[in-house]
């Protein structure tokens, strides 16, 4: 039989259409939500088991990621080696967990960066209005007609493939989307009472933001975050690819992948390999940020059935 | 029976005449054989074929086929005269010092009967007009050497005698193909206001065997035959046609499957992929590059002081243990395949390399110990520290380039375990080989060590001059003009070059080079790392090419033959 | 809409204007300079490279060179190359075509998959087909392009041999199409993915929004099919925000993959932005800079124009 439903939006409805007995809360039922997009429950386990190998795995390896050994070139993977050598004797595996602390570290603090500026941005602009949003908006405005991989390029070359700048760099290239996303939830959530109520009590602009606001746009950010990590590992990798982010001998999937190029030929596991690493992460970090989008959302449609 | 044992003497003295002739850098016997066409690979398309504006390798190979000069450099090193009669030297006339010994001379003869690929002449006055040309253009290169001239008199069509207003040393190595200085042709460039605006910078052509015909962008330059080239029967090719390829790897893919004839410098990582293949023949000549460690000797700064020496490389102990620590051989063998040779200075091929002139090898027990004697102790992790300054220095290269990551690597390594923190910090090669204006680092004096390859011209001159002299360190006071990155200065040295670029004669001057190359080596102001060889390769095929070092593998196109497959 | 239209482009001026200004003050801070090819030739002195920084206009102040590029730029010379000399505009002229070649084929090849394979994951929503395509979505939209790139190499080009390694074309063969389109599969095969992932699971989501609306239950409860429900109805307004999206990506048929055309040696724009920003080729750069920020522009101008054309609730002023 046909029936079209929707996710309810009171927390009471939700409950009843789920079949749990009283008042959960927003989180926990955002909780349940997620438990049930079982990709991403799955997804978390996975990204969990490679947070833990990249974290104990260079402690427990016996090798050393940067120390050459021009005897042991291109080695094809063995059991001495489970992932081969590079080309210049490195163990892969080894260099793989270490070059993952690197990347998901970047992922992470630029991600954190374009958070951050896009919420300033985007919540300044969306809460004051007027001429501080038509300034703020103007320039999100320039910096998108900016061809942004162009912007990364030429910055990177001027300010070299220091772990820092690369962390800078994206994140203030890939802030604007956040700063939009905010601006339209603040936009419309400051026009809410209890708002008025605040205002009215005298308290100050900044205050609002971010004890009444902020929470309350937290969902959006939550989704934004999860998937702009997944961003900047595949950003750094394409940086570092190029030859301008994290310079060797440090590690970094991306710069692994750039030695790989020439490698492929006579050893395409050194090909293979750090880029299944890129790939297996960011999917998972999809994944999860689909399941938190469901979660969280309380607009999005998470059940229809056909016909 | 003695009849028997003559015959079998014939033999084994044709096998061995037979396997002296092949292995001196050409195929062996082969008989040429007249027309056809070759078509070579090249990974990069050339910006311009005006020898004059060209930066790249790969322009010069090309216009080669078109334009000759005066003389050219063979493989050994020498001058041979081209399109004159002969070089000119003291012996002969062709060199003559003014009576004060300030100003001299040069006189060419050109060989008669000379014409340009349209049938038009070739005189003197094309002599002139090649100088006047390049004066009046500021477009061109380099100027180097023509500036000096004061005037060309041409008192016949097959005279030219050049007036220098000094005595330039050098004065052989101009109007020379390997330099890429030809003889142009006057009736045809004259009427241009602005060459570079002309068809000639596209499809030039000369006295060459071959007369570029056709450019088309990122596809292929066909070079076709000239019919009044000078040697009757040649060249024995119709057509040479260079085609661009996107990368090495399809070069070596196309060569392989034999679509090409030949393919322009391959990388040494690409030779395991060719080891097995029997059609087709790997050639590895040693050029004049040589890659090396350059050290600054003033603290680093933008721009540096170079009155005040660098913290950790101001001193001569750490250089000399860095030279020591550095396993040339071994990186040769392994990271290029055994395709170079250890560099000891830099002036690695040519009359004037320096025949005794050596660096230490690899010997890190010493390096450790001078440094120990010289009062660098091992700190809390490993890392040697002086009077509170830790041995930590920057290394800087090209980015992109995987043999010199390699070698940074290696070096990182070799260096820590003597004690000395090494850390990448490439940058773009434009970066790199920047200009002062730009603030590059290099020229700025903002680094520790830099690696790269550099190639002194046929003659060492201009080369020891600006990278040794105390005048040339780059100085906010010249305006950073000077290759002197090192920022050496050595009072001894400097009188040295003076006096090797003030004289004609090539023997004292070689033994002037090698002294100088002996301070310098001594000064340990540089790890000379390794002298490249030019890697080519060409199908069974193809024949009459022969390896020289000092210029493009086809610096000898009129010799060139393709046989049946 | 037209008065919108023009008062969007007036105020699109002061903005090019903007970011030329920072592109050429962020080009000129680069160090190194245009210089550097010439210092490695050998045999070049001092004296020659004062010369040549004095020809190529280098010794000037940044303002006045920015002036002279803007007033050369509005009367149509664009300059010419520093490492070439050829003109800049000649320069782009030759290489835009292969871009849009490339792009185009590829920006077709996405939305004739994307579109059909977004509708249906989401009509039959939570089925095997549904997840399966779901599953390879977030595999397109997780994998690098380049590490993509390398992977079909590797597999379809070196091992299997079943296409070329790269470049437009064969070699110094005459014309072919069906060569021209054995070497477009990889390339377009590793670029499409990630387009093809990304519009489709934005039209599943746009689709199932729009499928729930009431007005589509209305129109079903009045007897309207299935097919025609989400054909002539759903799609046409789910598609939407799609093409909003589609728009703002048209700058890349003009601006190209530069990593994609770097693996497979595709002589592109995006190559050529490459070239010339390690050799610091400042009136190439400009021009490239100048065309793509210029197409950005006009693009999310189109995209807003073509939102407001289709959504009829939208009414610019």
């Amino acid at each position: 039989m046909a029936t079209w439903t929707r996710a309810s939006t009171t927390p009471e409805a939700g409950l009843a259409e789920l079949g749990l007995p009283g008042y959960a809360g927003h989180w926990r039922l955002a909780r349940d939500r997620f438990l049930a997009h079982r990709l991403a429950v799955a997804s978390v386990a996975v990204l969990l088991l490679l947070v833990i190998l990249v974290l104990v795995g260079p402690i427990l390896s016996p090798y050393d990621p940067e120390h050459t050994n021009l005897n042991l070139r291109y080695e094809s993977p063995s059991p001495a080696h489970i992932m081969g050598t590079d080309s210049l004797g490195r163990d892969l595996l080894t260099r793989i967990m270490f070059g993952g602390r690197v990347s998901l570290t970047i992922g992470v603090l630029a991600m954190a960066v374009a958070i951050t500026l896009g919420v300033l941005m985007g919540g300044l602009a969306g809460f004051y209005g007027g001429v501080t949003d038509a300034v703020l908006m103007r320039f999100v405005d320039m910096m998108l007609s900016f061809p942004r991989l162009f912007l990364l390029i030429l910055f990177s070359v001027f300010f070299g493939g220091r772990f820092l700048t690369v962390v800078l760099l994206l994140g203030a290239l890939s802030w604007m989307g956040v700063s939009r996303l905010i601006r339209a939830s603040f936009l419309s959530l400051r026009e809410r009472q209890f708002v008025e109520a605040a205002r009215a009590l005298g308290v100050p602009g900044w205050l609002i933001m971010l004890r009444h606001l902020l929470p309350n746009a937290m969902a959006p950010i939550i989704v934004a975050a999860t998937l702009g990590i997944a961003t900047a590992i595949i950003a750094e990798s394409t940086l570092s690819f190029l030859g301008l982010g994290i310079q060797p001998p440090t590690p970094s999937w991306g710069n692994m992948l750039k030695d790989a190029q020439t490698d492929m030929v006579i050893a395409p596991w050194t090909a293979v390999f750090p880029g299944l690493a890129i790939f297996v992460t960011v999917v998972a970090i999809n994944f999860i940020g689909d399941g938190l989008r469901d979660a969280l959302d309380p607009q999005h449609v998470i059940r229809s059935a056909r016909r | 029976m003695p009849r028997m044992r003559a015959l079998f003497i014939a033999m084994a003295a044709l096998v061995g005449l037979g396997a002296c002739g092949g292995g001196a850098g050409g195929p062996a016997s082969q008989t040429p054989v007249k027309g056809g066409t070759l078509t070579v690979a090249v990974w990069q398309e050339p910006n311009t074929l005006y020898p004059y504006y060209a930066t790249q390798t790969v322009s010069t190979l090309v216009s080669e086929t078109a334009l000759e000069g005066l003389v050219q450099v063979t493989p050994e090193g020498n001058y041979q005269p081209v399109l004159a009669k002969e070089v000119p030297t003291t012996a002969n006339g062709g060199l003559k010092l003014s009576s004060d010994g300030k100003r001299m001379d040069v006189t060419y003869h050109l060989r008669p009967g000379l014409k340009w690929a349209d049938g038009q002449n070739v005189s003197s006055d094309d002599i002139r007009f090649t100088w006047q040309a390049i004066m009046k253009d500021p477009k061109v290169t380099s100027r180097g050497g023509y500036d000096q001239m004061t005037s060309i008199d041409t008192p016949d069509p097959l005279t030219a005698v050049v007036h220098y207003g000094s005595i330039y040393a050098a004065y052989a190595s101009r109007f020379s193909s390997s330099a890429g200085q030809p003889v142009l042709p006057r009736h045809v460039l004259e009427k241009e206001a602005d060459i570079s605006k002309s068809d000639f910078v596209r499809m030039p052509f000369g006295t060459g065997p071959f007369r570029i015909t056709e450019f088309k962008s990122a596809d292929h330059i066909t070079a076709e035959r000239n019919p009044n080239y000078r040697e009757a029967g040649k060249p024995y090719l119709d057509r040479i046609i260079f085609r661009s390829v996107p990368s090495r790897e399809v070069a070596l893919a196309q060569l392989k499957a034999g679509e090409v004839g030949a393919m322009w410098n391959l990388l040494e990582a690409q030779l395991p992929e060719l080891g097995k293949q029997s059609d087709i023949k790997v050639h590895a000549v040693p050029g004049p590059s040589v890659e090396r460690l350059e050290f600054n000797l003033a603290k680093p700064g933008n721009p540096a002081d170079a009155a005040v020496p660098h913290p950790v490389l101001g001193d001569g102990n750490v250089r000399h243990a860095l030279v020591l620590a550095t396993p040339k051989k071994q990186l040769i063998d392994k990271l290029l395949f055994g395709k170079a040779t250890v560099a000891q200075s830099t002036i690695s091929i040519g009359w004037a390399a320096p025949r005794d002139v050596r660096q230490e090898d690899y010997d890190p027990t010493r390096a450790k110990r001078l440094l120990d004697q010289a009062g660098w102790a091992p700190g809390a992790d490993g890392i040697r520290v002086k009077n509170g300054v830790r041995a930590s220095l920057k290394i800087t290269t090209t980015t992109g380039d995987k043999i010199r990551e390699e070698i940074e690597q290696v070096l990182i390594d070799e260096w820590r375990q003597i004690g000395v923190a090494l850390e990448v910090s490439n940058v773009p090669s434009s970066v790199l080989f920047g200009s002062w204006s730009a603030n590059a680092p290099r020229k700025k004096g903002n680094f520790d060590v830099n690696m790269y390859a550099s190639s002194p011209d046929i003659d060492p001159h201009e080369t020891v001059a600006q990278r040794f002299a105390c005048d040339n360190i780059p100085r906010p006071e010249n305006s950073g003009a000077g290759f002197n990155y090192y920022r050496y200065c050595d009072a001894q040295t400097d009188q040295l070059i003076q006096q090797a670029g003030s004289i004609v004669d090539q023997d004292k001057r070689k033994q002037l080079y090698a002294t100088i190359m002996k301070r310098v080596n001594d000064a340990h102001i540089s790890v000379w790392l390794y002298n490249r060889s030019n890697i080519d390769a060409y199908r069974f095929n193809v024949g009459g090419y022969k390896d020289n070092g000092w210029d493009n593998f086809t610096w000898n196109t009129q010799d060139w033959f393709v046989t049946k497959k | 809409m037209s008065r919108y239209a023009s008062r969007r482009l007036v105020q699109a001026l002061p903005l090019l204007l903007g970011i030329s200004v920072a592109s050429f003050l962020i080009i000129n801070a680069v160090p190194g300079g245009p210089l550097s090819a010439y210092e490695n030739a050998p045999g070049v002195t001092p004296l020659d490279l004062q010369r040549l920084e004095h020809q190529l206009g280098l010794d000037q102040p940044l303002y006045l060179r920015y002036v002279t590029w803007l007033t050369h730029v509005v009367t149509g010379d664009w300059g010419y190359s520093y490492a070439t000399q050829q003109p800049v505009l000649a320069m782009i002229g030759e290489r835009l075509p292969n871009t849009l070649y490339l792009m185009g084929t590829v920006y077709v090849v996405t939305l004739l998959l994307a579109i059909p394979l977004g509708v249906l994951t989401a009509v039959r929503q939570y089925t095997w087909f549904d997840h399966l395509f779901t599953g390879l979505s977030f595999a397109g939209l997780s994998m690098p392009t380049f590490w993509l790139g390398l992977l079909l190499i590797i597999v379809l080009g070196l091992t299997l041999r079943l296409f070329p390694l790269g470049g437009m074309a064969t070699p110094g063969a005459d014309f072919d199409p069906f060569d021209r389109l054995w070497h477009l599969v990889l390339p377009v095969a590793t670029l499409s993915l990630v387009g093809i992932a990304h519009y489709s699971r934005y039209l599943r989501a746009s689709m199932l929004e729009t499928l729930n609306q009431d007005y589509i239950r209305t129109a079903r409860a009045k007897g309207l099919t299935y097919r025609s429900a989400v054909f002539r109805h759903a799609l046409r307004n789910a598609a939407l925000p799609l093409v909003t999206i589609a728009a703002l990506d048209l700058p890349e048929l003009f601006v190209g993959a530069l990593v994609t055309e770097q693996i497979f040696g595709w002589p592109g724009m995006g190559r050529l932005f490459w070239d010339s920003a390690t050799r610091s080729d400042y009136p190439v750069l400009m021009g490239i800079l100048a065309v793509s920020s210029t197409l950005i522009v006009l693009a999310n101008l189109a995209a807003d124009l073509a939102y407001g054309y289709m959504d009829p609730r939208i009414h610019y002023s």
